[in-house]
């Protein structure tokens, strides 16, 4: 990472974290205009981040500079940006309070990382390996907001249900808009994760040898794509939706975050750059 | 001075405004008559369903302010005994009433928004007719600041304060945009009929009305442009409606449990809005247990609603404290007016002896480089200026700070400005 790469993913740290604060900030004074801003500076994060990580893989060796702190940027940048892009469509600012903190999370988790160090083998890099990490990452950043979504809907349901409509209620967004949010998460996040497992199961199939469909990555994915394919056809074809949409995300969201952190900290897998 | 006159709902009865609102009515341009009364420079007229009011700029004349009053006594036909519905604020007292009744703290109902349009009215009408001036355009400039400042930063206008409008927030708490979403409407209440409206006027489209009399049913879909349907039908209408409004006079449930289930289930779960404002109930309230159901009754509406109108209060409180800001600007800008004629005689009597002084030393000036007459002509100008700087900011400041008129006399006298 050179200075001006550096420079520019502190800036983005800078961004996320005022943002982050001034979401939560805004959950508590119940200010829309905060959450307004907040977004704004989300926007900050997401250019810097963008600018970075553009610097990075335009250098002439290719992307064999990008390791674990950029995968883990790459996906803050993912999030925020398919989260900035829905705020075009539906502003739902205050949803920002429970994706901020997620994207600083990556963020804090990207910095942690030696620059160096946990790069992708130079070997394995091209066309169809940029394909399947980009979309992969899109994928499951979508789910993400799909989760912050149904579980913004959970706490809504609760004030709707138990009839305190008070100034919470009237600060979060509406059961509709987060359903809909739910749905598109689900919906567009499996079809570019579906895209991303083809490109890296050619790409696996063509260049290695060996069992590689075994790796502790590959089988998570895998279960990842059974389960939200799962959930996809519960909510498009027998109507789950709703609450049961809602709680089912987050739980699943969960779970998958915590078996890829176990992964990634545990097993030995072909996968450790991310 | 500034004056307003007038009468609202809660000075004058019914019978009173209804006399003085249509008396005004008739004559659709008052202001001229206003205008032509000694004394009144500049005038402002606003005649509303619950409040009358005259807002003029005066001389210090006592007897002028009562010829508006009798002018609007004339026009609303009202006896002597009726006098008394009518108020007189001055100055400050009449800034603040401006000032409370554009930013809705003075209506009926609290922070409601038509009495802002309404005022812009007549200040556009007053406009048209050059009956407003420097001292009224700022009053209602500084009235619409005020009333945005009220509305802005405080919520008194942030929730609803009628079942109805309590409703319709809800419906849109749950489903997001109502456009295009379906209503139903059960029974021919007045209740459901003044909720459906309000529906049909934040985007929802198609309406259904359910009665047990097709006929009155009918007569009601009419209004929406909708349909009628018998309650024999109510099942299959269930899984289409997003909205379901009950009112019915049935003695028992006319929407149960298992009903909704299986609309619910034909509707591949989307989320359903019911308000039941029945008495009995319409709507078992075991309904509310079902997932992405959400069933609100009459007191449930009704207990959002006090708690919205106690959050008014409140904010009311704090809007009143922005239009003791407001009026205290607005008048300390009038009073540096009134400042304004004595500071302008000032400059003006020491510019006409700048001006007599260097003319008489023309005759040693004009020996002199150009560039050195100017330099003399720059430091005379300072010195004045600096004397002057002293007693205009005195002046402006006493005006501001205790509004005396000594102050002006004062300086009236000692540079001998009335001579």
């Amino acid at each position: 990472m050179t200075e001006v790469e550096l420079k520019l993913f502190v800036l983005a740290g800078i961004c996320v974290t005022a943002s982050t604060i001034g979401y939560l900030l805004s959950l508590v004074v119940k200010k829309v205009q905060l959450a307004r801003l907040s977004t704004w500076i989300l926007l900050g994060g997401f250019v810097f981040l963008a600018l970075s990580l553009i610097l990075i893989a335009s250098h002439s060796t290719g992307w064999s500079n990008f390791g674990s702190r950029c995968f883990l940027s790459l996906y803050a940048w993912a999030i925020s940006g398919i989260y900035l892009g829905m705020q075009i469509k539906t502003k739902t600012r205050v949803l920002g309070a429970f994706v901020a903190p997620l994207i600083l999370l990556f963020i804090i988790a990207a910095a942690g990382q030696q620059s160096d160090k946990n790069l992708v083998p130079l070997p394995w890099q091209g066309w169809l390996t940029t394909l399947h990490l980009l979309l992969a990452i899109a994928g499951e950043a979508l789910f993400v907001l799909a989760a912050a979504a149904g579980a913004m809907f959970i706490i809504q349901d609760n004030l709707l249900k138990h009839k305190k409509p008070g100034k919470m209620s009237r600060f979060l967004p509406s059961l509709g808009d987060l359903d809909r949010i739910n749905q598109s998460g689900l919906l567009w996040g499996f079809v570019l994760l579906t895209f991303g497992m083809i490109a890296g199961a050619l790409y696996a199939a063509f260049v290695w040898e060996g069992r590689w469909f075994s790796d502790p990555k590959i089988i998570w994915a895998l279960a990842t794509w059974v389960v939200y394919g799962f959930l996809l056809h519960q909510r498009l074809a027998i109507g789950w939706k709703g609450f049961r949409m809602a709680a089912l995300s987050c739980v699943v969201f969960v779970l998958f975050f915590i078996s890829a952190l176990a992964i990634r900290f545990y097993l030995p897998t072909i996968h450790s750059f991310i | 001075m500034i004056i307003l006159v007038g009468l609202n709902h809660r000075t004058a009865p019914l019978a009173v405004r209804e006399r003085l609102f249509a008396g005004c009515e008739e004559e659709k341009n008052l202001l001229p008559e206003f205008l032509a009364i000694d004394g009144v420079a500049e005038v402002l007229f606003l005649s509303t369903c619950n409040r009358v009011e005259v807002v003029a700029v005066i001389d210090d004349n006592p007897e002028t302010a009562e010829k508006l009053k009798k002018v609007l006594m004339k026009k609303g036909g009202l006896m002597d005994g009726e006098a008394t519905c009518l108020y007189i604020y001055r100055d400050d007292e009449a800034i603040k009433h401006l000032f409370r009744v554009t930013a809705s703290l003075d209506s009926l109902v609290m922070g409601e928004a038509q009495i802002l349009g309404q005022v812009k009215d007549a200040y556009r009408q007053a406009l048209a007719q050059n009956s407003s001036g420097v001292a009224l355009n700022r009053l209602m400039h500084r009235a619409f600041r005020t009333a945005k400042r009220v509305r802005t930063e405080t919520e008194i206008a942030a929730n609803p304060v009628s079942v109805s409008f309590a409703a319709v927030e809800l419906a849109k708490k749950v489903l997001g945009t109502l456009t295009g979403k379906k209503i139903l409407v059960i029974g021919a209440g007045e209740m459901a009929e003044l909720t459906g409206t309000h529906l049909i006027g934040n985007g929802a489209e198609d309406i259904t009305v359910v009665n047990r009399s097709i006929v009155q049913a009918a007569a009601m879909a009419e209004k929406f442009h909708g349909r009628a349907a018998g309650l024999d039908n109510l099942d299959d209408i269930l899984s289409c409606a997003d909205i379901v409004i009950s009112s019915t006079g049935a003695p028992s449930y006319i929407i149960t449990e298992s009903m909704i289930r299986r609309a619910l289930s034909k509707r591949k779960n989307r989320l359903l809005f019911l308000i039941d404002i029945a008495v009995p109930r319409d709507i078992d309230p075991a309904v509310d247990n079902i997932e992405n159901v959400y069933l609100y009754n009459i007191d449930n509406l009704q207990n959002i609603v006090d708690e919205n109108i106690k959050n008014r209060r409140r904010e009311a409180l704090k809007a009143e404290k922005i239009v003791e800001e407001e009026v205290k600007l607005y008048s300390n800008w009038l009073k540096e007016l009134e400042a304004v004629p004595t500071i302008i005689s000032l400059r003006t009597k020491a510019e006409g002896i700048v001006r007599a002084e260097m003319e008489k030393a023309q005759g040693w000036i004009n020996s002199m480089e150009n560039a050195d007459k100017e330099k003399i002509e720059a430091l005379v100008k300072g010195i004045v200026n600096k004397i002057l700087h002293a007693p205009v900011t005195a002046l402006k400041e006493e005006k501001v700070e205790f509004d005396s008129p000594d102050i002006v006399a004062a300086v009236r006298q000692l540079f001998r400005l009335d001579d």
